[in-house]
């Protein structure tokens, strides 16, 4: 072997080392921290939404996102709603989604429900708890502030009022 | 560039005419030892047979600098030094990973004390999913690499081409070595040793009066072969972090509903769940009469099956069946690298479905029946003449602070159903009847008081269950381990290699027999990896037939010191 082509050899493997060390480092490093933190991306998600049809992250992409984890027996979710819904219809034109995720209930629940409660925003069902385990969502109701870039701004765990809820969403999308 | 080197370059170039790269310690051609080290060590050094390592040259750059780094068994040995008082450090206190939900900033403290909180803040509770461990790891794979690939392929290359004629100090200085006269021509003697060494298993080659014999050269490759095993070992386990190599998760299922297995194509369904349990007299004498009661033995007849069409959220899958197995304790389901292991049970027994009679509440007159799933009920029923509307569902019923029907968790408790009637005699918006499909809510919420006020004062109707064969119960959960490791067989490959390495590199030695027959004078070396006494016994045994009696004892080449 030339000197030349030996040297070609050794810059390969040394680089195939590095890549693959990198690549070890940040899946385990990564893997470990999973529970999401502010600053972080936001986790994906691909659930059924009450219109019937299967959502992901991906749909929502260049919005900025409040992301609700609810679920009928948990009272202060119920009185937050409807100041979800008014902060729906007020920033949805301003690209700002608000995406409620129902925990652990059936979509005959979650429907009459949300006709009850007047809830147009998007609403999607986590039977098998899989997004509140990607999320580490603990105590309900937890909302998730995610700009449009898909980082997590905020992490609210407990009841929102509309005032909180606004000033939250005008962060987010000054912020963004 | 270092004295030391520019000495080596100085002396390149060996008697015989042999031009030898920089680092060589014994000539590449004729073996006289180069290096002023070699040249002064009584018994040469035959380590990767005197040649020079990849890494050693002159002006090395920054590449080479960072080769010769790992090219280096000391800083191999540093590695794993370090790698394994990481370990160590890592096994004081538990790791957070073996903690279903825990924060631990204030656990280690709580439990550990200082010492633990201490413990935490080094971020030493993640000992082996921290940067600076699994980057040990990396470089140890790194080492393994390089310091194979710098010295098997020289000695790959050395011991290839090998010349027969050696040097004259190369041979007296063998830790095997004789000198003695056979006053014999050089070449006929050769000729008539060439056979008998044969006879012992060498391959020989002769050139005039000098000979080489060698025999189970690939045991040298051991080492390198097991090295190999432990890199494929190593990006194995590196594998099983790519998505959908592996998993293990931990799911209840009810009996009766197949269940998907998160990520997979595959659903899962519990056909029936037993268990035995310790009798009384059976018991460890610790638990008798306290009440206690053990499993036996619990098993899952178990289904597995594979989604064929619309496998896709929210769309009802056709599955075909692949495998039915008895999932016991040790006796996992394996299909095709997805194991489940039996992990837990719980016997309480859910409603799957009801098929409730409505009846006149009054005469007793029966209007018809209809099923009733508890988890995904129809939005309306068609029952005799009344359609009864499903307006409101619960699967925890109960009452929340404002005093409003309301589910209490999302579990399956306390399911109620509230219903529309409408039909013949009835006002035109119908009456609402709530029902209760287990008995014990029916008394708990006062079904029959609650349906007379919803009903203006009269009870109407009633949903009754005639007889168990029109309940579907789920009578248990089994929750069983589910684990999918696809990197597994790439581990038993690496595993399987490193093994063979070892059969190579222990149980088989290199031997090679240099002679040299000048003027009736024969000098002899031989060299071996191990087992020097079945070396010189060998050589011994040959040497009897050629009517020379040496002491095997004799062979050995003190070089001046006591072995």
């Amino acid at each position: 072997m030339t000197g030349k082509s030996r040297k070609t050899v050794q810059v390969i493997i040394l680089l195939a080392i590095l890549m693959l060390g990198v690549y070890a480092i940040v899946t385990v490093v990564m893997g470990k921290e999973g529970v999401p933190k502010e600053g972080d991306q936001v986790p994906g998600f691909k659930l059924l939404g009450s219109d019937g049809a299967v959502h992901t992250l991906d749909d929502f992409d260049g919005q900025a996102k409040v992301i609700n984890f609810w679920g009928t027996y948990c009272e202060p979710c119920v009185r937050e709603m409807p100041a979800l819904q008014e902060q729906w219809l007020k920033w949805k034109d301003q690209g700002v989604e608000v995406i409620g995720i129902n925990v652990g209930e059936d979509k005959m629940t979650v429907e009459n429900f949300a006709q009850k409660m007047g809830v147009e925003f998007p609403v999607l069902m986590d039977p098998n708890r899989d997004a509140v385990s990607d999320f580490r969502v603990g105590p309900m109701p937890t909302t998730f502030f995610v700009d449009s870039s898909g980082r997590i701004h905020h992490i609210r765990i407990g009841q929102l009022d509309l005032e909180t809820l606004d000033k939250q969403i005008e962060q987010l999308v000054n912020g963004s | 560039m270092s004295e030391e080197l520019k000495g080596l370059i100085v002396n390149t170039k060996c008697e015989c005419g042999h031009q030898n790269p920089v680092g060589t310690v014994l000539c590449e051609a004729c073996g006289k030892p180069l290096a002023d080290e070699a040249a002064s060590q009584d018994i040469l050094e035959m380590r990767y047979d005197g040649v020079a390592r990849r890494s050693q040259k002159e002006n090395p750059g920054v590449i080479d600098l960072v080769w010769n780094f790992f090219s280096s068994v000391k800083v191999a040995i540093y590695l794993i030094i370090m790698t394994t008082i990481g370990s160590m450090l890592g096994s004081i206190y538990p790791q957070e990973s073996t903690f279903l939900n825990i924060d631990p900033s204030v656990y280690y403290k709580e439990e550990y004390g200082q010492l633990g909180h201490i413990y935490y803040l080094l971020g030493l509770s993640h000992t082996y999913t921290s940067w600076w461990f699994v980057l040990l790891l990396v470089m140890i794979g790194a080492s393994l690499v390089i310091c194979s690939l710098d010295r098997v392929l020289p000695l790959y290359k050395a011991l290839s081409r090998q010349r027969v004629p050696k040097h004259m100090s190369f041979l007296t200085r063998q830790r095997v070595t004789l000198q003695t006269d056979v006053n014999n021509e050089g070449t006929a003697w050769v000729d008539r040793i060439t056979p008998l060494i044969r006879k012992k298993g060498y391959r020989v080659r002769t050139d005039g009066g000098t000979l080489l014999a060698e025999k189970q050269r690939f045991s040298r490759w051991g080492p390198y072969v097991l090295h190999i095993g432990l890199i494929v070992f190593l990006l194995a386990v590196l594998a099983r972090g790519l998505p959908g190599l592996h998993m293990d998760t931990h799911m209840g299922f009810q009996e009766g509903e197949p269940k998907q297995i998160p990520d997979t194509s595959y659903y899962l369904e519990n056909d029936g769940f037993t268990v035995q349990f310790y009798s009384e007299e059976d018991l460890p004498d610790e638990f008798k009469g306290k009440g206690k009661v053990l499993p036996e033995k619990f098993e899952t007849q178990a289904i597995l099956y594979e989604c064929e069409a619309n496998c896709d959220l929210g769309q009802e899958p056709e599955l075909k069946e692949v495998m039915r197995h008895q999932i016991e304790v040790n006796h996992p389901l394996n299909y095709n690298g997805l194991k489940a292991y039996q992990f837990d049970y719980d016997l309480t027994p859910t409603i799957i479905s009801v098929s409730p009679t409505l009846v006149h509440a009054d005469s007793g007159e029966e209007f018809g029946q209809f099923t009733l799933n508890i988890r995904n009920p129809e939005r309306t029923y068609e029952v005799g003449p009344y359609t009864m509307t499903l307006k409101e569902k619960y699967s925890d019923f109960g009452l929340n602070a404002e005093g409003k029907p309301s589910n209490m968790s999302s579990s399956q408790n306390a399911p109620a159903f509230l219903f529309l009637i409408q039909g013949p005699d009835l006002p035109e918006d119908g009456v609402q009847y709530f029902y209760f499909p287990k008995q014990i809510d029916k008394e708990r919420f006062q079904q029959d008081a609650l349906n007379k006020q919803l009903g203006g004062g009269e009870l109407r109707f009633n949903l009754e269950v005639g007889s168990m064969e029109d309940v579907e119960l789920s009578q248990s959960t089994t929750y069983l381990n589910i684990r999918i490791d696809k990197a597994m067989p790439f581990v038993w490959v690496g595993a399987g290699i490193g093994m063979l390495g070892l059969v190579l590199g222990f149980y088989f030695q290199h031997r090679r027999i240099w002679l040299r027959v000048d003027d009736g004078k024969l000098t002899l070396g031989a060299h071996t990896n191990k087992n020097w006494f079945g070396l010189r016994k060998e050589i011994s045994s040959i040497l009897k037939q050629m009517d020379l009696e040496v002491d095997e004892k004799s062979l050995v080449n003190n070089g001046g010191s006591q072995e």
